[in-house]
């Protein structure tokens, strides 16, 4: 079965995209120029060791950084500047402390750019709170919430606002093992209804098949592209269960032969 | 501050544990104060016994001559508007100060290429003794409370200033960027943002600036004035009469230790979110 996203428009385009790092002096390649192409409503995966520029590629994308070589495309032009259409979620929660977990929750529905009314944003917040099951903490501050909680909150202040793009890195990384696939689920559910671009970074080789359209494997730093391949299985898909059936089985394998080297050749992962 | 904080923790120490003693008398809150008194009645009854006898009473009055003085200060009402100059002055000063020192740094802090251009002068002002201001602003406002007010205006502010700034300067840069891609434009960063986020340093600043802005007027008068507690200072200080020095002295330090216990009682209910 083809994915649904395979008749569907470019969203995001990587081509001969390079960035180089200047730290104290010496330049650091994070990144070799990659191609890429994401088409709208893919789920694509990026995988691979830490420090080969799976973070860099969002923040390009999210106009973060500019490339240092090649060029970033989005809806066919260069991104220049701020990319207002993607939600973020960093790596970092960056929640305002000084705001409840319902108040950073619904603070993107507080900005001008959408006054949404008081009353549907409280709507908007329970609906977000239950979907990351954080209810009965809705009160409480970041600092009074454990790390997992925290990345929830990042979730749910992401996906209030239903932006076209959302990148992702490494959101569930700090969630314990049921709770992950729960989040997950919940992650594969929503973007497929709203019908959301994703780029998601991650660790967790079986995460990305799980959730992904495609996964991109990447090599250690500095990165580049080691492997692509699509995840057929149908969706919605069961991430509870889908772990034992044969094509889960047999892309973990193969991917995990490409990724294997290069966790054992990387020194930090 | 740090004796008080050292006593408290040994009075938390001592909870529970069963001590014998001069430790066991100390760590209860009654025990404490019945030693502290001691010490300041030991205090007082020497240099009692000592004016007159060892050192002459010229220069060290007596605890008891201070006291008939600050009773007569105090039933003839004669002392009341003094202490009224100097809250007053104090007071306006304070409040004046704290609005241009947050006004100054909110601006400075928002305009960093305006910051850039005139830091070194502020540094430069800031690093000024803002005593030596005081002769001057005596001559353009005179001799009254507003000379005062100044005064103690020109030192919170840049107390302010310093803090509100270095509070924006401290700002997550990530949780700016995170608002920013949401599509928050510059107004609503620093309503949601950056303001909140400088509250708590503006309000160390505010607290910090209390005693600064008490020794602001104190000192502005005792270099020229015509009322004020700093002024009675100085005035018997002319009259070469010590007892009055000393009530005076006493009176600010009441003063000073009802401020400083005040603040901290501030500092500790103030509770951060986080």
């Amino acid at each position: 079965m083809e994915p649904v996203s395979a008749a569907l428009p470019e969203k995001i385009n990587f081509s001969g995209v390079g960035k180089t790092f200047f730290v104290r002096g010496t330049e650091v390649q994070a990144l070799q120029p990659i191609d890429l192409a994401v088409r709208a409503r893919e789920f694509v995966a990026l995988v691979g060791p830490s420090g080969c520029g799976k973070s860099t590629l969002l923040n390009l994308v999210a106009g973060l950084l500019q490339p240092s070589e090649g060029s970033v495309t989005y809806d066919g032009k260069p991104v220049q500047g701020l990319n207002f259409r993607v939600g973020y979620m960093t790596q970092k929660d960056t929640l305002l402390p000084w705001r409840s977990a319902a108040d950073n929750i619904g603070v993107s529905l507080e900005l001008h750019c959408r006054s949404v009314s008081k009353a549907e944003r409280a709507e908007r917040i329970a609906a977000m709170v239950d979907l990351v099951g954080l209810s009965g903490f809705e009160n409480h501050f970041p600092g009074e919430l454990s790390g997992g909680m925290r990345k929830r909150v990042a979730l749910a202040r992401t996906l209030i606002y239903e932006p076209e793009t959302l990148l992702m890195d490494e959101p569930f990384g700090a969630l314990d093992a049921q709770l992950k696939l729960v989040m997950q689920d919940q992650l594969q559910r929503i973007t497929q209804d709203r019908k959301m671009t994703v780029l998601f970074v991650t660790h967790d080789l079986g995460e990305a098949i799980a959730i992904g359209d495609r996964v991109v494997v990447f090599s250690g730093r500095p990165g580049r592209i080691r492997a692509i391949r699509d995840v057929t299985l149908p969706r919605p898909r069961d991430v509870f269960r889908m772990r034992f059936s044969e094509e889960f089985s047999r892309l973990h394998e193969e991917l995990w032969d490409e990724l294997k080297d290069e966790v054992v050749k990387g020194t930090d992962i | 501050m740090a004796a008080r904080s050292a006593t408290s923790m040994r009075v938390r120490a001592g909870d529970g544990q069963p001590q014998g003693g001069f430790t066991a008398l100390v760590t209860s809150l009654p025990g404490l104060i019945i030693a502290r008194l001691l010490i300041l009645a030991v205090f007082l009854l020497f240099w009692e016994y000592a004016s007159g006898t060892l050192i002459s009473r010229f220069w060290v009055s007596a605890p008891s001559a201070i006291f008939g003085m600050l009773v007569t200060w105090f039933t003839d009402g004669s002392i009341w508007p003094h202490l009224e100059a100097t809250l007053l002055a104090m007071g306006v000063g304070y409040l004046i100060g704290c609005g241009l020192g947050v006004g100054c740094g909110l601006m400075l802090g928002f305009l960093p290429m305006v910051q850039r251009i005139v830091m070194p002068y502020v540094s430069g002002l800031y690093a000024l003794p803002k005593i030596a201001l005081a002769p001057l602003l005596v001559i353009i406002l005179g001799i009254d409370i507003p000379s005062k007010i100044a005064l103690v205006a020109i030192t919170t502010m840049f107390l302010l200033l310093y803090s509100t700034l270095d509070g924006i300067r401290d700002v997550d840069r990530d949780l700016v960027q995170t608002l920013r891609l949401m599509g928050a434009t510059r107004a609503e960063i620093i309503r949601k943002v950056l303001i909140p986020a400088t509250l708590p340093w503006i309000f160390t600043g505010m607290r910090v600036a209390v005693r600064y802005a008490f020794t602001a007027a104190v000192l502005g008068e005792l270099i020229a004035a015509n009322q004020g507690v700093g002024y009675l200072i100085e005035a018997n200080a002319g009259l070469y009469d010590a007892t009055g020095v000393f009530a005076g002295v006493f009176i600010i330090v009441v003063f000073s230790v009802a401020m400083t216990e005040l603040l901290t009682r501030v500092e500790g209910r103030r509770a951060p979110p986080a």
